[in-house]
């Protein structure tokens, strides 16, 4: 590992001085943008983290598909949710929109989809990326912050387990069917 | 086969062709006709080769028959003095007789040419000596050659070696004067080629120097190749990012993704150690102007980012002195 990295640099000497001379202009922005987001699909699918997955839709690689499996030992156990990612052209400086595709019965989510998480708004790293979102969505699931809920009826049950499983398995709908 | 040695045969016609006197084209001609001439060698050997087998009863008989032969053929050679030139090659290649070569090189004496003959005493010698001595001088003695063996092929060569005759004889003259640079430029001497096919096509293929004045522009430039499927593997093995943000440096920027050059490598913003080229540096400064690794505002401002970006030569303080600034 360490010898390829070190492979890496000279052949980094030749291309980095024409890709940082190009980069003001507004396609070569767009052109990293791009770059970013294949190499991040790339490492998703060399990845295989179980639970999460997401691939650009058909035409538009800055409109993806993610799906979270809900985890083990919580009450989202055995659902599995679709959700839209929409990059902006300055990916990574800014994050991408992110929105529940499926209804997703959680005290930070609300009816449309949005979610609520910090991470998506002001504590935006560009050092995110699809994966670590998807994870962080996955962990929300588990663990919701009920102090500033966007579904006021879900932070109210999260007290009560059994019933908001019974809530989660009623109003789920498998995105497969 | 046949085809096969026409078209290697008929080859060295075309550059000659094409080709005005002049120093330089003489020079290039020169070479690409011993290029050429190296293929048709080994072409003819395999030719040779089935042919000994046939011919080994008449053996005898060409040995007398062909050294008469080989008087008139050298006369004949003197007149195409500078064309036999380009037959030398093949002669030596097949065997190592280095004496043979240097002779006929300084002159295509009929004594010079008849002791080689006479020092070998196995048919391919003799048979290839007349081969390549009737490609040169036209058909002086492809008759007798095609009552020796099968005709289809013989008639070929015949043919070629007409044509080739015909295109040649105006230009004999200029191609002679070359001949005697090029030991300069080939590296190795012919009189160390082997007979060995590999070994004979390698050294023909490095005729050419890569800093040689006269190299043609269109010859691929080895050290350009070499890079090539160097840079390709340097690709290849920079896929898996992921595995490389483990790594520090990180070979690649985990911001754009690009591979990070040697000013980036120890470009240090921020204490946390998150590492990044100086693109997305830049870029994040125009806007909030947090480190991605910790979040925390970029305490050099962007003015200093800048001139470390500049201190290029002196890459391995960078970081240091980057600290240092965020310490004072």
């Amino acid at each position: 590992m360490a010898s390829v990295n070190q492979d890496n640099i000279p052949g980094a000497t030749g291309t980095a001085p024409a890709k940082k001379s190009q980069a003001p202009a507004k396609t070569a922005d767009s052109q990293s943008v791009l770059k970013r987001l294949q190499s991040e699909l790339m490492a998703l699918m060399m990845g295989g983290d179980s639970g999460i997955s997401a691939f650009p839709e058909e035409d538009n690689i800055f409109c993806w598909k993610g799906t979270i499996n809900g985890s083990k030992d919580t009450v989202f156990e055995g659902t599995q949710y679709k959700l839209s990612l929409s990059f902006p052209n300055d990916y990574p400086f800014k994050p991408p929109k992110v929105k529940f595709e499926t209804l997703c019965f959680h005290p930070n989510v609300d009816v449309r989809g949005h979610i609520c998480l910090d991470i998506l708004q002001d504590k935006w790293s560009s050092a995110y990326d699809v994966r670590t979102i998807l994870l962080s969505i996955q962990s929300l699931l588990g663990e919701p912050n009920t102090s500033s809920p966007l579904n006021p009826q879900a932070a109210q049950l999260w007290g009560n387990q059994e019933d908001y499983r019974k809530m989660v398995e009623k109003l789920y709908k498998s995105p497969n069917a | 086969m046949v085809s096969d040695s026409i078209t290697n045969v008929s080859i060295p016609s075309a550059p000659i062709n094409n080709n005005n006197a002049r120093d330089l084209g003489k020079k290039k001609r020169a070479r690409s006709a011993k290029l050429k001439q190296c293929k048709l060698d080994v072409r003819r050997e395999q030719w040779l080769s089935q042919g000994a087998v046939k011919n080994k009863d008449c053996k005898e008989e060409q040995h007398a028959g062909l050294q008469g032969r080989r008087e008139r053929n050298n006369h004949r050679s003197l007149v195409m003095g500078p064309r036999d030139g380009e037959n030398v090659g093949s002669i030596h290649h097949q065997h190592q007789h280095q004496h043979h070569h240097d002779s006929d090189l300084d002159s295509n004496s009929p004594s010079s040419f008849t002791s080689s003959v006479l020092g070998s005493h196995d048919s391919e010698t003799i048979f290839t000596g007349s081969s390549s001595s009737s490609s040169s001088s036209g058909g002086c003695c492809s008759g007798n050659i095609t009552e020796d063996d099968d005709d289809g092929c013989l008639d070929d060569w015949e043919a070629v070696a007409d044509a080739l005759a015909a295109d040649e004889k105006p230009k004999n003259q200029s191609s002679e004067p070359p001949r005697e640079h090029e030991p300069i430029t080939q590296l190795v001497p012919p009189r160390q080629i082997e007979n060995s096919k590999p070994q004979c096509a390698r050294a023909m293929a490095k005729a050419w120097r890569p800093d040689d004045a006269f190299r043609p522009q269109s010859l691929p430039n080895l050290a350009k190749q070499l890079s090539l499927p160097n840079s390709n593997v340097k690709r290849d093995g920079g896929v898996p990012w992921a595995c490389n943000s483990v790594v520090s440096p990180p070979s690649s920027c985990p911001i754009c993704y690009e591979d990070l050059d040697l000013t980036d490598t120890s470009f240090l913003p921020c204490l946390c150690g998150f590492r990044l080229c100086l693109f997305c540096h830049k870029t994040i400064l125009e806007g909030d102007g947090r480190c991605p690794g910790c979040r925390k505002p970029y305490e050099n401002d962007p003015v200093e980012a800048e001139t470390t970006v500049h201190g290029g030569s002196l890459t391995f303080r960078l970081p240091r002195s980057c600290s240092m600034i965020t310490r004072s």
